[in-house]
């Protein structure tokens, strides 16, 4: 419902004389008769009650008013009561308010009509049992399920976020761990002389490696802690965001103020921030167990991969590729084949990078030489020199830029794929709904207003159109009924099985229905099979007589002839008129004609077919602003990961930085070869992550094709994101070197050359 | 050509140290001088002031009539790189870089054009007798190969004043009395003036002029 001010609320209609026995309704304000005695609430038709959440936030109190849009226009209803914050007051994320069923049905136009019937078993029935007798007597066109199965329905309408949590959630462990590791290079590195001196004073190599590894254990715990208060903040803003596209999709109030998280959860989230910090320290502080006290009591020792090293990583590398490329040849589209070859691609990309990055620098190396040799050299070498160093942030970083370029060329197909449907599918000039919000379906219109509006003379045609949700193999799948005689006049969608003149022509008569491409993807429906449908009239065989694309609905349409809907539903309502105007009729004027004849006789809202493309954008938006989220995520990680390399790479250099000085070398010089040290890495970064994230793509595509949206999108690299990501990377590269140039120049010459 | 007037270096920690103390001192141009003394004499101290590496607490110090604790960061980089030339007990090459990348570093610096660059190297490395090693990184040259390489490289700019600490420290005897030879050999053929700071007696006598420092302050200056 819209309640003027105070925005939507749902309006939970029940028979108060039976329903108490259902649910608890804790009311810590109100009137007393009222609250106890359900006689009295029903003697007063303008009776509500609504959540101590509504009241606080809109300054409702008990025994005030609250004006709502009812089929009756604008009325006002009584606050009698309050109902104490928790329990049943917090669904909807509060948003929710009570009033007697008969009341309800009266003033919103229901008729006699009910959503639900809510019930409790006899205490030796169970749940399957009391299912299968309920579903027994009401026949195949209802739903029978316990709250916890409508719960498992929600589920799966979010598993699409919880898909790409999931994958955002492994990444940035990886990324993490990357970062992890090269601070404690840094430890390691600044403190050389120390563990030389450690060593040398006796301390064994378990000690050492215990030292750096019990840091780590701390640190790791610490960061968990913090991490988890952090991580609880943003699931509240995430979840948030997440029920307001839920909101917009599916018309549900979400509001979410609280975040679920078990001790479990926590506990599962603290030990997993603690093994990946030891891990990703397990090779620094092996590395300080290995210093040699002599050496480290002097400089210049530079880290190398070992032969031995190298070949096991490259062979581990090939392997996990070879195990990618027998899952594509494979056929592995879809599954645990699809998932198994996307983490093998990962793995053998993060394993390859040290060479990767030895070539890439390899080729940059003239170039660099030539824009400045000095500088240039040194920039080179020593992002050479120091592969591990290098290859650790430009792994993190590239696998950050692969997320973006992988998520925004997801964007990028789906708004080129929703733009055609929409210039395809939605042409007619207005919709006239129940509600300002599309997805609102609870309100409907009587049959009789869509032909009064068709007669009206500003309009060419008009087509009813009427939704619902039936469950299918455990999903809420849409069905929708209109005419599909006039819509195939009107609508000429991209076909994707089928003939569309023939799939028109034998759905208009009844014979089957019209499949949306994601639907019949998710649930491996093609053209020809027999799809059951539930009805009240009992369950209906139709025959899948074409495939088109629609975005309709995220779980995916069927679409139906009306007169096939209303002889089974027994229910000629409409939740959606698509009105086509007469030529020269501009869609201002037709929109006004529409409310002023009807206006004030019905509550409905009259949208223009620019209105409705603006709401998809908007919805389009929200669902990819997770995108956008993710470049920022990316270039955090550039700028710590550069920051660290540079500290590392200082520190280590920090004599051969000052004999270019003590040789001649001003500042100026040397901040250019750090700049340059930082660009390489940038520039490198890129190109890595630019070719991986081409690749993610096409996984990305395939995860949203086979296992979550059954969406088809072009493969279309992302060439604008890229050229943007390009300077962007580029200039954060430069702007992370500007620290640890500076503290570069400004160390003293005397110190860095160990003269005395 | 090095003239020192009252220069006090001192270091602050928890402790204040002085390293050098009201020290005063004129080299003529062209000679080739010793400093020695036990270790925290400072005489480190007084090779890091005279070539620009450290600024002094409190005195002035001039090179050619420049005064090193007036000027800024960069014109001091710029003295250092024009006119002073270093050699380092531990040679302090570029790991990464060839002998003639190593040797080429400061006329890179200075702006020069890689030809003239790489044929000015190639012309010292000869003259140091590396003319067939000039690809060679540092760690693929014996120590006496890579002492050598540096003093290539001090020599570069043709620096008026050449700066060494400790040349032979870091050698073996007989490399040591090479090396010496070839800084003695390179002196009177450019007629640099040369301060060595050294422990070696033997390398102390073989220059005309001895300093000895105690505590920071001159106690014995000795003309052959």
């Amino acid at each position: 419902m819209n309640a003027g001010k105070q925005g939507n609320i749902l309006i939970l209609a029940v028979d108060m004389t039976g329903d108490r026995s259902l649910r608890e309704y804790d009311i810590e304000e109100g009137e007393e008769a009222v609250v106890d005695d359900p006689l009295v609430f029903l003697a007063q038709p303008d009776s509500i009650i609504v959540t101590r959440d509504y009241a606080s936030q809109n300054g409702i109190v008990s025994g005030g008013k609250i004006t709502f849009e009812t089929m009756q226009g604008r009325k006002d209803f009584t606050v009698r009561g309050i109902m104490k914050a928790g329990g049943l007051a917090s669904a909807f994320g509060g948003n929710l308010a009570i009033m007697d069923i008969y009341a309800a049905q009266h003033v919103f136009g229901r008729g006699r009509m009910f959503d639900r019937i809510d019930l409790t078993l006899k205490p030796n029935v169970t749940l399957d049992q009391g299912t299968a007798g309920i579903m027994k007597v009401v026949g195949p066109g209802y739903t029978v399920g316990s709250p916890s199965q409508r719960g498992k329905q929600f589920e799966s309408i979010i598993q699409i976020f919880s898909v790409g949590a999931t994958l955002n959630s492994l990444f940035a462990m990886l990324i993490g761990l990357f970062i992890i590791y090269n601070t404690f290079s840094i430890a390691v590195a600044q403190r050389r002389s120390e563990i030389g001196i450690l060593r040398s004073l006796g301390a064994s190599r378990g000690q050492i490696r215990g030292l750096f590894l019990l840091e780590s254990f701390l640190l790791g715990l610490t960061g968990s802690i913090i991490g988890i208060a952090f991580g609880l903040l943003l699931a509240r803003g995430m979840a948030s965001y997440i029920g307001g596209y839920i909101g917009e999709i599916y018309g549900l109030a979400e509001r979410t103020q609280e975040i679920s998280a078990s001790p479990l959860t926590i506990g599962l989230a603290l030990l997993l921030g603690v093994v990946t910090s030891m891990l990703a320290a397990w090779i620094p502080a092996r590395d300080a167990s290995q210093v040699d006290p002599v050496k480290a009591l002097h400089k210049g020792a530079y880290e190398v991969f070992s032969e031995q090293e190298n070949r096991t990583r490259l062979i581990a590398a090939l392997g996990f590729a070879a195990v990618s490329l027998v899952c594509f040849l494979s056929g592995g589209v879809r599954g645990p084949r699809l998932y198994a070859g996307y983490l093998s691609m990962v793995l053998a990309a993060v394993l390859l990078t040290p060479s990767f990055v030895r070539w890439l620098v390899m080729l940059l190396r003239p170039l660099f030489r030539e824009l400045l040799p000095v500088e240039g050299a040194l920039a080179a070498d020593s992002l050479m020199q120091s592969p591990r160093r290098t290859s650790a942030t430009v792994a993190a970083v590239m696998l950050s830029l692969s997320l973006v370029v992988g998520l925004g060329g997801v964007a990028d197909a789906s708004y080129t794929s929703i733009l055609d449907w929409t210039t395809a599918v939605i042409n007619p000039d207005l919709f006239v709904g129940t509600s300002d919000q599309i997805a609102e379906r609870s309100f409907r219109f009587p049959a009789a207003l869509g032909e009064e509006i068709g007669k009206m003379d500003v309009v060419d045609e008009l087509q009813t159109v009427r939704t619902i949700r039936f469950d299918y193999r455990g999903d809420p799948i849409m069905l929708v009924a209109t005419s599909i005689e006039s819509l195939s006049r009107r609508v000429k969608p991209k076909v994707i099985a089928g003939d569309l003149a023939t799939m028109y022509a034998q759905a208009a008569a009844g014979r089957g229905v019209i499949l949306a491409d994601n639907l019949a993807l998710q649930q491996r429906l093609k053209l020809g099979d027999i799809m059951e449908i539930p009805s009240p009239s009992g369950i209906l065989k139709l025959k899948v007589l074409g495939i088109t694309v629609d975005y309709s609905d995220q779980k995916g349409a069927v679409m139906m002839d009306r007169g096939l809907f209303v002889a089974n539903w027994k229910d000629d309502s409409a939740n959606l008129f698509r009105v086509y105007l007469k030529k020269g009729v501009t869609p201002e004027e037709g929109k006004r004609r529409i409310l002023e004849r009807f206006g004030t006789q019905t509550k409905l809202f009259v949208m223009t077919n620019q209105q409705l493309r603006n709401y998809i954008i908007k919805v389009t938006d929200q669902w990819f602003g997770l995108t956008y989220m993710q470049v920022f995520v990316a270039v955090l990680v550039a700028i710590l990961g550069i920051v660290n390399s540079l500290t590392v790479s200082i520190t280590d250099r920090r004599r051969e930085l000052a004999v270019v000085r003590a040789v001649g070398g001003l500042r100026r010089q040397v901040r250019q070869a750090i700049w340059m040290e930082a660009a390489g890495i940038g520039a490198v970064s890129l190109m890595l992550g630019l070719a991986l994230g081409g690749v993610f793509l096409y996984y990305y595509l395939g995860i949203i094709r086979e296992e979550i949206a059954g969406i088809r999108l072009e493969y279309v690299y992302p060439v604008k994101m890229a050229l943007t990501l390009i300077p962007v990377m580029l200039g954060v590269a430069l702007l992370s070197a500007l620290g640890p140039a500076e503290s570069a120049v400004r160390a003293s010459l005397v110190e860095a050359l160990e003269y005395e | 050509m090095i003239q020192l007037v009252e220069v006090t270096k001192q270091f602050d920690g928890k402790r204040q140290v002085t390293a050098l103390d009201h020290v005063s001192l004129h080299i003529p141009k062209g000679q080739m001088v010793s400093i020695i003394g036990a270790s925290g004499s400072g005489k480190s101290t007084l090779l890091n002031l005279v070539g620009g590496l450290d600024k002094p607490t409190r005195g002035t110090i001039a090179l050619d009539g420049e005064k090193l604790n007036e000027v800024s960061d960069d014109d001091l980089t710029r003295v250092r790189r024009d006119k002073i030339g270093f050699i380092f007990q531990f040679f302090n090459l570029l790991p990464t870089l060839s002998c003639l990348e190593n040797v080429s570093l400061p006329l890179h610096l200075r702006g020069w054009t890689r030809k003239k660059c790489e044929a000015r190297a190639r012309e010292l490395l000869d003259l140091v007798q590396l003319g067939k090693r000039l690809e060679h990184l540092p760690e693929e040259l014996s120590g006496g190969e890579r002492q050598r390489v540096a003093i290539a490289r001090a020599l570069s700019v043709y620096p008026p004043v050449l700066l060494a600490d400790e040349p032979t420290g870091n050698l073996d005897s007989s490399t040591g009395e090479e090396i010496l030879r070839l800084i003695r050999d390179l002196h009177q053929r450019l007629n640099a003036t040369v301060v060595i700071v050294t422990h070696d007696r033997n390398v102390a006598e073989s220059c005309e002029r001895t300093i000895r420092l105690r505590d920071g302050r001159i106690v014995e200056d000795t003309l052959r």
